[in-house]
């Protein structure tokens, strides 16, 4: 079967992923988000196999009014920051509930960027971005599994803000024209005067400044490929089950940022960052009570 | 190396990164790991026929001030522009596991007086972020220091210190501004998507990445102290950043709580009416914001000395206390 590409389209995505017809835009338990404000970010609850979600997305048909840098999916100012409401209204429609009942966040990521403008530099776009990653944080410590779901564009900043503090991250293959990197090849080749076939060979063996899926998968960037985009509901549901099971074990840690660290000294792409972490630790070891 | 007396009046913005680290600490106590004895390098590097570095362009280590275990991340910009790549990294990372652990230990041992005697991280950024020789892994890095960042929140203080010739940008834009207290000098800038590159993306009429004087309005110190990003502006000298950090680690966490601009759905609500704000009054430069503020000569902050800007200058008011 041909994959159809679904970039750029975060709402059928959505279709795709939830129970049909359960998707309810800007209703997270108790809290209406204002539908007015990132129109780009879609935000609101639905079903997933019957089991209440948030989802967390973009609509890459969608302008900013008031901000003019911020199109086709870019999250701005507005955006990141009813994103960041998204979460805490999850957190508070659970507040209470034992760590296993938190409801699950579901972000469907297809972002090329923040918003790149002087009054988003002049009101703190770096803010924006980092409010809503603390939130995400905060929700998977309080019990809240997070999973993102890559469809399309999961490029640098946008990727940061939106996916990579995810319990668990999948992606669609390279067949559905995902794209994964901080830079395109192109432009890694301008910036380190290298030649574009140099660097294609040179990623051949190392999976370190090349874009795509497999790459990000041999680094441990992301859990798991999804061939088919029939599958995400089942792939989705099956880590949202496994995060619960990690977190009621007392195994965080192992998903998440650092979890994928692990992950990615396992795959063989990011084998000194745990070599590194052993060594310092070894050092510290040795001084540590002078400390105590 | 410097004598500890004179890092400590040098200038912050030429100090290298590892004489801020001995510096900003207590005379002789800085005990540097991962240090470039351990040659901690980039495997990446020398694949793309770059040079490497010893320390990979960050040096860690832990040090005291007073009685307090601080445990130091400081970033050189003379590498590479002090990007972030796998290695440094993950010494960045160490740092935030081995202070979060080391305060779980000094909590069991001394459950009445822990907050006086847990470590404290302190950070000082000079970098334009991911590291696009390695950008995959430097991405990655990222994630894992706002993960630790959210970690630390209630246990291990973190206070990130900007005034470094690169600045700060890139992801470590928000790294920054995520920790619990921002110190910055008039000379330090912070921001997400840097000058050059918004001139790449948008073109020059949005923003001359030439002109030195907009780039300082719009992501340097005075103008986050108005904004209230920066909590703190000092002189440019090691000791001065030094001695307000000393401040804030004599006050209990508590208080140090109220100096955070993002962390909380009350905090993004605030940011949310700035936002709000930046939609009705559309600035053409940070001065209209200066004016909107209550500086009735906004062209004239750029001048003024510390001191008089701290005296006279008009800061956003704040709605969370």
């Amino acid at each position: 079967m041909a994959a159809t590409s679904l970039v750029g389209k975060g709402r059928a995505a959505i279709s795709l992923i939830l129970d049909e017809g359960t998707f309810e835009e800007n209703r997270i338990g108790g809290t209406v988000l204002d539908a007015g404000l990132g129109p780009g970010a879609v935000v609101g609850s639905g079903r997933l196999n019957g089991r209440v979600v948030t989802v967390i997305a973009n609509d890459a048909k969608l302008r900013n009014p008031r901000f003019p840098v911020v199109y086709a999916g870019i999250i701005g100012l507005e955006e990141a920051y009813k994103m960041a409401e998204a979460v805490y209204a999850s957190i508070a429609a659970d507040d209470g509930l034992p760590p296993e009942k938190k409801r699950p966040l579901v972000l469907i990521v297809d972002s090329p960027g923040n918003g790149p403008g002087k009054i988003e530099e002049i009101f703190g776009m770096n803010k924006a971005t980092g409010a809503y990653q603390l939130a995400l944080i905060e929700a998977r410590q309080k019990g809240h599994p997070v999973v993102a779901m890559i469809i399309g564009r999961a490029i640098s900043g946008a990727f940061l803000c939106h996916g990579l503090q995810a319990d668990r991250i999948l992606t669609l293959s390279k067949e559905y024209g995902t794209m994964i990197h901080v830079m395109p090849l192109s432009s890694i080749a301008r910036i380190t005067k290298r030649d574009i076939e140099t660097l294609e060979t040179l990623s051949k063996t190392n999976p370190v400044f090349a874009s795509g899926a497999d790459y990000f998968y041999k680094l441990g960037g992301v859990e798991e490929i999804i061939e088919d985009s029939a599958n995400m509901r089942e792939a989705i549901s099956r880590h949202i089950d496994e995060v619960y099971a990690f977190n009621s074990a007392g195994r965080r840690e192992e998903n998440g940022p650092r979890g994928r660290g692990a992950l990615g000294a396992k795959r063989g792409g990011r084998k000194k960052r745990q070599q590194v972490l052993a060594l310092m630790e070894q050092e510290f070891a040795l001084i540590e009570d002078e400390y105590l | 190396m410097k004598a500890w007396e004179e890092l400590i009046s040098s200038s912050f913005y030429e100090a290298t990164a590892r004489q801020r680290a001995h510096g900003l600490v207590d005379a002789g106590t800085f005990n540097e790991l991962g240090g470039p004895n351990k040659r901690l390098k980039s495997p990446h590097l020398p694949e793309l026929g770059e040079a490497v570095s010893f320390d990979d362009g960050v040096v860690t280590g832990v040090g005291r001030i007073g009685a307090r275990p601080v445990f130091v991340i400081s970033q050189e910009g003379r590498f590479i522009g002090g990007a972030v790549g796998e290695v440094g990294g993950a010494k960045t990372t160490a740092i935030f596991q081995m202070a979060l652990r080391l305060h779980d230990k000094i909590a069991k041992k001394y459950p009445e007086d822990a907050s006086l005697r847990a470590p404290a991280i302190i950070y000082s950024f000079e970098t334009g972020g991911v590291r696009l020789h390695e950008a995959n892994a430097g991405l990655l890095a990222h994630a894992e220091q706002m993960e630790l960042i959210q970690e630390c929140r209630g246990k291990v203080p973190v206070i990130s210190l900007i005034g470094s010739k690169v600045g700060c940008f890139g992801g470590m834009g928000f790294v920054s501004i995520s920790t619990d207290v921002v110190v910055m000098s008039e000379l330090g800038r912070i921001g997400l998507t840097g000058p050059e590159v918004i001139e790449q993306e948008m073109g020059k009429k949005e923003f001359d990445s030439s002109d030195r004087a907009l780039i300082y309005r719009t992501t340097g110190g005075k103008h986050k102290t108005i904004m209230r990003d920066c909590s703190f502006l000092v002189d440019d000298t090691i000791g001065a950043f030094r001695d307000q950090v000393k401040t804030l680690l004599n006050m209990p966490y508590e208080q140090l709580k109220k100096y955070r601009s993002i962390g909380s759905l009350k905090l993004v609500q605030e940011q949310l009416s700035l936002v709000a704000l930046a939609a009705v009054l559309q600035p053409k430069d940070s001065t209209d914001v200066w004016a909107h503020f209550g500086n009735d000569n906004p062209e004239g902050i750029p001048d003024m000395e510390l001191e008089e800007f701290c005296r006279k200058a008009k800061l956003r008011h704040r709605e969370v206390e």
